[in-house]
């Protein structure tokens, strides 16, 4: 391995899925992320082989049309570029709803993200349609369906089954004004089992919610639900964490950390 | 009233998730360009689905030219996939512009590009979802001037009608005049027909209204076209004459969607003259004209910082021909080690020169070499002036297998003037030569790996070419010759690929015919042809069923050769290369001559740059 190319520093990096990029998949995403991080023209380290690649790595996919206001990535850099200015040249080189809100140096063997993750908080924003529904409503068949345990669906022609009692941790349903938008805030568990797809349990609320639609089969993923009680929906990644041996949640740019100071845990979810 | 110039993307977005592939429609990529102190507005459209069109280096170059221009703002467009073009009509939503979002019928100008034959009904599937007239004639005063150009506008009559100002030749000088005149006349207040005849007195515009197609006795077998009110007798192609002025680095949108070509393309040179004489390309973008070496290393570091691409491509009709590519590709190979960055080149030379190259850029990892001897014995190759040797051959493919190719393709054409059945089972012969001697060169443990391909595709007569007056051989001819070929191939791991004789047939038609074929590319449409390049979109019925409502015989159309006297249907287009030219190569065909490269050896008298009044332009000495 030639001095230029080994990776000597790691630096992670939170930032946002906005806007219509939302609608990119994550393939387009991780392009897209190298992409910046050269334009950036940060010393990154390049894999060894025979196919050389960008050393980066990225959270679990998001699915295609749900935003993110924490999503992270690490790159592997060669030389040490000071984090105020490694960011700012992050943030000149990428498009704005993609925009990198934070970065920090970590250890080089610090576990990869999808190991690391295991928490994860949606928001959902329902606009209702021909139903009123109101927040206790819908607050009663969240909790009704959380109480039967699981979903069956369909995905690419498989049945499937959501375990919500390893994967929704809690949920919380509110609204601001009483004709306006509902918002129901998901925490859920990333596990060997499995995660937490909104779009299977806001298809299953959608169900519930209209008795007197007639649906065929089981739920199928889609990516984006039709529905029948919503005219509109949207999903916002809104946090990730690493969860601790004693349950406490750590934002991943401090989770591996090596300073002497106490580590703060500054935001666990009001769930 | 013209449609408003407003963003209608509230309209589309609750259809993105009902598509394959949203990100074709989001726009928001990083390098778009616009102009808002713009009052001129032009919308560039490429006839086939964004990651298609996305790479194409010449809508790149117009839209950073035009972005360019005092009062100008160009934007792109590509066409919907079915899926989506569908949920559309159904939403009532008209074809919208990506930067803006909005109707593409609400621009000025909208520029058609004709990347290829194939293309044609999805001009008509743009223009109805925009909502503009398929019919020139139809348009009126508030419907924007609908413009072309791009390669095949060599023979344009089969689509004339549904295209108001068609720009022959390279559009870097041209578009930006036609877009500012068109600019001047709206503002003076001039109707549509006043507008078209002026833009006619441009170079290089062919205003298909101002042109009658006479028919008859001696007129052709699709007539040829007449001038009226002025207009030129013939229309020259545009030709940039100092291509090393141009901006090496027009590319500037880094798309999210995963493209078929997803990188840094850098043209380092244009024009190819080695005179292929079944060549399109090779005749109508002469002279060679090169970039010099410096100008191209410095534009792959220039592009690469501002796209972030982990690919560059040194592109043109013959990247290994450049005079100094040697001396190019260790420049950049010096300059990206430990970058993880690639350079490609898109086609090889068929010597060990070429492999010699091949092998600078592909580093530890070899993927395949393709190959193009286009055809299979020494006479035939005679006859299409491909100037390669059997020796040429055996070298180059012994020197890819000695520098670790284990992966093969060999490309040719059937259908050729000329061609027998010997020639068909040579392109077996070679096929199983080059076989052989991949075992014999392999090491013993490696021979698993070796992979030899033959993709024979059917040859098609095109305009401005020496083989503008052949017929295509018939297509059951085409599909006997190509079960001639599987037989003939010995060796079983040899594996053969043929296009398809259907395709081949319409693309013959397409090249060939005259503008009496237009109201069969509308009766297809209307029959659903759209996306015909596309396999298992085409399917020749609905061709068929249009040809016959027209009254053509789409076999004849494709099959019946000119004589070398008959008027042609694009005799009023000129690519600047000689008719007498043409015709002289077309003889030394016939007899077997050969004919030498004017940019390694002197002229041959083509024509090109005593009309156009450019010259070839070398960086060094060609090997």
């Amino acid at each position: 391995m030639s001095e230029a190319t080994q990776a000597r520093f790691r630096a992670r990096i939170r930032y946002i899925k906005h806007g219509r990029l939302a609608y990119l998949g994550h393939l387009e995403l991780a392009h897209t992320i190298e992409r910046i991080v050269r334009r950036a023209q940060l010393p990154y380290a390049v894999t060894q082989g025979f196919s050389p690649h960008m050393r980066v790595g990225f959270t679990s996919a998001l699915p295609v049309g749900t935003s993110s206001d924490a999503e992270y990535f690490d790159v592997f850099l060669t030389d040490y570029v000071a984090a105020p200015e490694a960011l700012a040249r992050l943030v000149a080189a990428a498009p704005e709803d993609l925009a990198p809100q934070e970065l920090r140096y970590i250890d080089l063997r610090t576990p990869a993200l999808t190991a690391e993750i295991t928490r994860t908080v949606y928001r959902v924003d329902l606009s209702c349609a021909r139903l009123r529904i109101t927040a206790a409503q819908l607050e009663g068949a969240l909790r009704v369906i959380a109480s039967e345990g699981s979903i069956p669906y369909v995905r690419s022609g498989k049945a499937k089954t959501l375990d919500l009692v390893s994967t929704l941790v809690g949920f919380e349903v509110s609204r601001h004004t009483e004709a306006g938008p509902c918002t129901i805030v998901l925490d859920t568990r990333i596990s060997n089992d499995g995660a937490l797809r909104p779009e299977i349990l806001i298809a299953a609320l959608d169900r519930a919610l209209t008795p007197d639609v007639e649906f065929e089969g089981p739920i199928v993923s889609t990516g984006i639900q039709e529905l029948h009680a919503f005219s509109r929906y949207s999903v916002t990644r809104t946090a990730q964490y690493v969860e601790d041996a004693d349950g406490s949640l750590l934002s991943p740019l401090r989770a591996g950390e090596t300073t002497s100071a106490p580590i703060s845990v500054s935001s666990v979810p009001s769930l | 009233m013209r449609m408003p110039y407003e963003s209608r993307f509230a309209e589309i977005e609750p259809l993105l998730a009902r598509v394959e592939k949203p990100s074709r429609y989001i726009d928001h990529e990083w390098g778009t360009l616009t102009n808002a102190e713009a009052d001129y507005r032009v919308c560039l459209i490429y006839p086939d689905v964004y990651e298609v069109g996305l790479p194409n280096q010449g809508i790149a170059i117009l839209y950073s030219v035009l972005n360019k221009q005092e009062g100008i703002s160009c934007e792109r467009g590509y066409v919907p996939w079915v899926d989506m073009a569908d949920l559309m009509r159904e939403a009532g939503v008209p074809l919208l512009s990506l930067e803006g979002a909005a109707p593409v019928a609400s621009f000025d100008a909208v520029g058609l590009h004709i990347p290829h034959e194939m293309a044609v009904t999805n001009l008509l599937e743009t223009l109805d979802l925009a909502g503009i007239p398929l019919l020139s004639a139809d348009r009126g005063e508030d419907d924007p001037i609908v413009l072309a150009g791009g390669p095949s506008v060599y023979n344009p009559e089969p689509y004339a009608p549904f295209i108001d100002a068609i720009l022959i030749g390279e559009g870097e000088e041209h578009l930006p005049e036609v877009c500012q005149a068109h600019r001047r006349l709206r503002d003076a207040g001039a109707p549509r027909a006043e507008i078209l005849r002026a833009l006619a007195d441009i170079p290089g515009t062919y205003v298909p209204s101002l042109y009658d197609i006479v028919v008859g006795e001696g007129a052709g077998a699709h007539g040829h076209a007449v001038p009226r009110d002025g207009a030129p007798a013939v229309v020259h192609k545009r030709v940039v004459a100092d291509f090393g002025a141009t901006d090496p680095v027009p590319q500037s949108i880094v798309p999210y969607a995963q493209l078929v070509h997803d990188r840094l393309s850098i043209e380092v040179l244009r024009g190819c003259a080695r005179g292929c004489r079944f060549c399109q390309a090779g005749m109508t973008y002469r002279p060679v004209r090169e970039r010099t070496s410096d100008q191209i290393v410095s534009a792959v570091v220039a592009g690469l910082e501002r796209t972030g691409y982990d690919e560059v491509s040194l592109t043109s009709l013959s990247t290994t021909d450049h005079s100094c590519c040697t001396a190019v590709l260790d420049r950049l190979n010096r300059r990206l080690e430990d970058t993880g960055i690639r350079v490609s080149i898109p086609s090889q030379r068929l010597d060990s020169f070429g492999i010699d190259m091949a092998a600078r850029v592909a580093g530890e990892k070899k993927g395949g070499l393709t190959f193009a001897p286009e055809a299979g014995s020494q006479r035939l190759r005679d006859i299409i002036n491909k100037n390669v040797t059997e020796d040429d051959l055996e070298r180059a493919t012994r020197a890819a297998f000695e520098a670790g190719w284990r992966r093969c393709k060999l490309y040719f054409m059937m259908g050729l003037p000329g061609e027998t059945d010997e020639d068909i089972v040579a392109i077996a012969e070679l096929a199983d030569r080059t076989y052989e001697l991949a075992r014999e060169v392999v090491p013993k443990g490696q021979r698993g790996g070796i992979s030899v391909s033959v993709s024979c595709s059917v040859f098609i007569p095109k305009a401005s070419t020496p083989f503008q007056w052949c017929g295509q051989t018939p297509d059951e001819e085409v599909k006997r010759r190509q079960q001639l070929l599987i037989h003939s191939v010995r060796n079983r791991a040899v594996r053969v690929h043929y296009h398809d004789a259907d395709t081949s047939l319409l693309e013959a038609v397409l090249s060939r015919g005259g503008r009496d074929i237009a109201p069969v590319i509308l009766g297809a449409w209307r029959r659903g042809a759209r996306f015909d390049a596309w396999t298992e979109q085409f399917d020749l019925a609905r061709w068929e069923e249009a040809a016959a409502e027209a009254g053509i015989d789409l076999r004849a159309v494709a099959g019946t050769p000119y004589g070398l006297d008959e008027p042609l249907p694009w005799n009023h287009i000129s690519s600047g290369v000689s008719k007498g030219y043409l015709a002289r190569e077309y003889r030394r065909a016939l007899d077997g001559i050969t004919t030498p490269d004017c940019s390694r050896t002197s002229c041959t008298g083509c024509g090109v740059c005593p009309t156009l009044h450019v010259d070839n332009i070398l960086a060094g000495d060609r090997k």
